[in-house]
């Protein structure tokens, strides 16, 4: 008898286990431990500003939103058009200027996402993403 | 004892299947968009098996790259609709996972989560697309890889520069890759150079960024 239920457990297991490795695989990319940003990626508003004139703003947030308001200074890299406003930053960035991205809000992920493409594909260092994006900054405006 | 299992299990499924009243087709589509394409569109199914009306109270994307369409505000019993959710590929590359969050009425399942998966086929990949020399640096030549993308067939590639500041010279290596030596002609004076890289047979343009930096900022 007691074997028969914990045959049964393990079954009723094993099958719960399918759809939940097939998720796995499926969102292989999404899975909440590859995708957070590590803390040494992460900056605060307050540690960038200490960052002074030696750092570059960059907004990646879509154009209607960057026209509307930004960080003073800041340049639009959005993914929209990546392959036009990547040469502008480029034409700005300097070597030993850090790079901090922002993006609208906490479920967007938009910044780490231009973040890590500047990194990957552009090969730069110190680039961050601002810890609470725009309305991070907006609040110790 | 299998009986009282199968019993109990028959019975969660058919309590959970009578309490959800919107029935979706599928909550996550995967797309494959041309290299050509410049929005990838999916099409959330459902249907209102349910007595009462299901009213949608939000609709809304996680990005601002991806909208979301209702046909309408209210599903009466027995219709079906859709929700259209258009992803803007833009200048993104590989894939992308973009959700949009429907809100109802519903006493049960009031909040559905729509996955929109969208695989963008890379045809060149090309490592690093910049590349650079401090003023008064050697002025040696630096490598661009380039990499064809597995469903893709790319013989020859052309590459220019849009400053005669900058040499290029183009090798083909084997199993469908390129290197691109770039290199200054000198690094007294600070110029860049767009370099234009096109797969023959191709519409089709990317680009890499060379240039002459001014000196690291000393803190």
């Amino acid at each position: 008898m007691r074997s028969s239920l914990i045959r049964q457990v393990l079954i009723l297991a094993a099958l719960a286990l399918i759809p939940g490795l097939g998720e796995a695989v499926y969102f292989r990319q999404r899975i909440s431990w590859q995708s957070s940003i590590p803390p040494s990626e992460l900056v605060t508003v307050d540690q960038a500003r200490t960052w002074a004139g030696n750092v570059i703003w960059v907004d990646a947030r879509p154009d209607e939103e960057f026209a509307r308001d930004h960080v003073p200074g800041a340049l639009s890299l959005n993914e929209d058009r990546w392959n036009e406003l990547l040469p502008q930053f480029l034409a700005v960035w300097s070597p030993g200027k850090k790079v901090v991205v922002y993006c609208s809000s906490l479920s967007c992920n938009a910044s780490r996402e231009v973040a890590r493409r500047l990194r990957k594909e552009a090969q730069l260092s110190n680039v961050f993403v601002l810890e609470g994006g725009w309305e991070a900054w907006l609040k110790k405006r | 004892m299998k009986t009282y299992i199968v019993a109990l299990t028959l019975s969660i499924i058919f309590s959970l299947s009578a309490r959800a009243e919107l029935k979706w087709e599928q909550t996550m589509i995967e797309l494959h968009p041309t290299p050509a394409d410049k929005q990838a569109i999916g099409h959330f199914k459902y249907q209102n098996p349910g007595k009462t009306p299901v009213h949608f109270k939000s609709v809304h994307a996680s990005c601002g790259c991806t909208t979301a369409q209702t046909q309408k505000d209210e599903v009466p019993p027995g219709e079906s609709g859709e929700i259209t959710a258009t992803f803007n590929i833009g200048d993104r590359t590989g894939t992308q996972v973009k959700t949009v969050t429907v809100e109802t009425d519903e006493a049960a399942n009031s909040k559905t989560v729509l996955t929109l998966r969208t695989i963008i086929p890379q045809q060149l990949e090309i490592t690093p697309t910049f590349v650079f020399w401090k003023q008064g640096d050697k002025p040696d030549p630096k490598t661009i890889t380039v990499k064809v993308g597995k469903e893709f067939t790319v013989k020859h590639i052309k590459v220019s520069s849009s400053s005669p500041d900058f040499q290029t010279k183009v090798e083909e290596k084997a199993n469908g890759e390129f290197k691109i030596d770039v290199q200054p002609q000198e690094t007294k004076n600070l110029v860049a150079s767009t370099l234009t890289i096109q797969p023959e047979d191709s519409q089709k343009v990317f680009y890499a960024t060379a240039r002459i930096t001014n000196s690291p900022v000393v803190q």
